[in-house]
């Protein structure tokens, strides 16, 4: 089994559609999704997140997130404390490098994220570019947001009309990254067609 | 920048687990020869520092050393009842550090610097370092110290005011004072969040700091900026002016000639009876007779209105009013450095979000408006 950790951008572009979606193995792999804990205080106190996705909130998810949300040793927590600390220290060495094309330093949240994916060896799902220029450096496996619907997709565990309407509606609400945008025609193919 | 392993630290931790450098090298993934080389002074490429740090426990600052860069020095104006912990500080210093790349984006400053070389709480020095403060701002002892006063001081001092809304709880402090030392460069976070009659007091306590850059970050520093910030708005002349008028009155007739002092100066009814308290003291003179009790209660029976709410209407401001407010009122350059940031590197709201401080909604709100 691989876990693919999404990070909070991530979870929120797909949990609305995709359901069930945490906990699930799918494909060859048994790729399984999960989240952490700090998804549901990172939206609980941003007004806007709440404002934005009021079905955050719905039963059905809170306990699937509940469920499917990763344990941690004692001896993970504190690993985890290094590892994000390394990641951290290397961003502040040199911020700029990560401020390219609209970037921005990833946060010592992004870091932590990073750190659960080296300590419990998953893969972080993420459309930060920051963050992938940082686990890129210290060999951390990651992931766009497109990549685990490609995955869901050829695992047939969703279909290409729930393909489209995902990004029907980042498109709709302004929230379809640059990454997802190019992946369109390539990644998609069978759902939108060649590049024209 | 020179960093180097720790080398005592990771043997010291291969001996507490009877390990030998084999092992380490077995457990981390590399060649004994590689763990060999480290030990010798090499320094490990950034993955193996990671598997080597969760390896052994390590935390960065534990297993390696940083030269020929001077930390960021962070000194904090709390709020009451708050304690400073080793998280607060170790974040004031990420925002240290991620400032470092606007310095280059900020005015050319070649100012004259002023600076109290023998900073000291003793009441006849502190008068004296008033009264140059006062001669070279052109104004006598009895004058009323204005924001711009203060605000001239620290554009003159290199020192970049950052304004910001962080409400008027949860926050652990109100003002928040970053020294980059290779840059030379101080930057001063005052929330506006906080009653007017405080802020000038913040402000000079501020000001303080960045006359005193070797103290910042110190206990003594802060001790410093909180007497000469109460000398400076409210000097010797003035409180013993106070002092000889309220002398004799009654309790209440005592605390409105107090009271009308703060009035005039913009500062706290706090502020003035503890400097009339200071003077009293000196002189060999009796206090008046109230005591702190009283003066807080007196105080806090009327709602002071904020900063905030003084400048912006209504309140929260837009971006743009917000980022005007700060070039306008505070002769800042923070945010034509950090438009500059994102129009010519392109750089996104996270980082907005991270040296600010402030939540990602309004991030972007300021993105937003930087960008146009």
């Amino acid at each position: 089994m691989t876990t693919v950790l999404l990070d909070t951008n991530a979870y929120l572009r797909l949990a609305k559609r995709i359901r069930p979606m945490l906990g699930v193995p799918f494909g060859p792999k048994k790729y399984t999704l999960a989240v952490l804990g700090d998804v549901e205080a990172e939206v609980h106190r941003n007004a806007a997140l709440q404002f934005k996705f009021p079905w955050f909130d719905e039963q059905v998810l809170v306990e699937e997130r509940l469920a499917a949300r990763i344990r941690l040793t004692a001896e993970d927590k504190l690993s985890i404390d290094v590892a994000a600390g390394v990641l951290r220290d290397a961003v502040l060495a040199d911020p700029l490098r990560y401020m390219q094309g609209s970037g921005s330093p990833p946060s010592p949240v992004d870091c932590r994220v990073l750190a659960h994916g080296h300590v419990r060896d998953c893969i972080v799902t993420t459309d930060d570019l920051g963050m992938h220029l940082l686990a890129a450096e210290f060999g951390i496996r990651v992931w766009h947001g497109f990549e685990p619907l490609k995955a869901l997709l050829n695992a047939k565990a969703i279909t290409t009309p729930m393909v489209k309407e995902i990004y029907d509606a980042l498109e709709a609400n302004g929230d379809l990254p640059a990454t997802w945008r190019k992946a369109r025609h390539v990644k998609f193919s069978r759902v939108f067609g060649r590049s024209p | 920048m020179v960093r180097i392993l720790r080398v005592e630290a990771i043997t010291q931790r291969l001996q507490d687990r009877g390990w030998t450098q084999a092992q380490l090298a077995g457990a981390v993934g590399v060649s004994n020869q590689t763990v060999t080389n480290w030990l010798a002074g090499s320094f490990p490429r950034p993955r193996a520092l990671l598997k080597l740090a969760v390896t052994l426990g390590l935390p960065i600052d534990k297993l390696v050393e940083t030269r020929d860069v001077a930390e960021p020095v962070v000194a904090f104006r709390k709020k009451a009842g708050t304690r400073t912990t080793d998280q607060h500080i170790n974040k004031a210093r990420g925002i240290g550090y991620l400032l470092k790349p606007l310095v280059s984006m900020l005015p050319e400053t070649r100012q004259l610097r002023t600076l109290i070389t023998s900073p000291s709480c003793d009441y006849g020095q502190l008068r004296k370092a008033v009264e140059q403060t006062r001669s070279e701002l052109g104004i006598g002892q009895h004058a009323v110290l204005s924001y711009n006063h203060l605000i001239g001081q620290f554009k003159k001092n290199a020192a970049i005011l950052v304004p910001v809304l962080w409400g008027d709880k949860g926050n652990h402090e109100n003002a928040l004072h970053i020294r980059l030392p290779d840059e030379d460069v101080t930057f001063v976070f005052l929330n506006l969040d906080v009653k007017i009659e405080d802020f000038k007091f913040w402000m000079a306590h501020e000001l303080a700091h960045v006359y005193t850059p070797e103290l910042a970050g110190t206990e003594q520093g802060e001790d410093f900026a909180d007497a000469f910030a109460g000398a400076l708005l409210f000097p010797h002349e003035c409180a013993e002016a106070a002092y000889r008028e309220a002398c004799g009155q009654s309790k209440s007739a005592m605390i409105s000639v107090l009271s009308r002092y703060a009035h005039e100066h913009e500062v706290s009814l706090n502020t003035v009876y503890q400097q009339v308290k200071r003077f009293a003291d000196q002189a060999g003179a009796q206090r008046l007779a109230i005591d702190d009790k009283t003066i807080h209660r007196v105080r806090n029976s009327v709602r002071a209105q904020t900063v905030s709410e003084a400048l912006f209407d209504p309140l929260p401001p837009e971006a743009s009013n917000y980022i005007s407010a700060a070039s306008s009122v505070f002769l800042s350059d923070f945010f034509v450095a950090l438009g500059r940031m994102v129009k010519e590197r392109g750089v996104g709201a996270g980082y907005i979000q991270q040296v600010l401080d402030v939540p990602l909604k309004d991030s972007m709100s300021i993105h937003g408006a930087l960008v146009v």
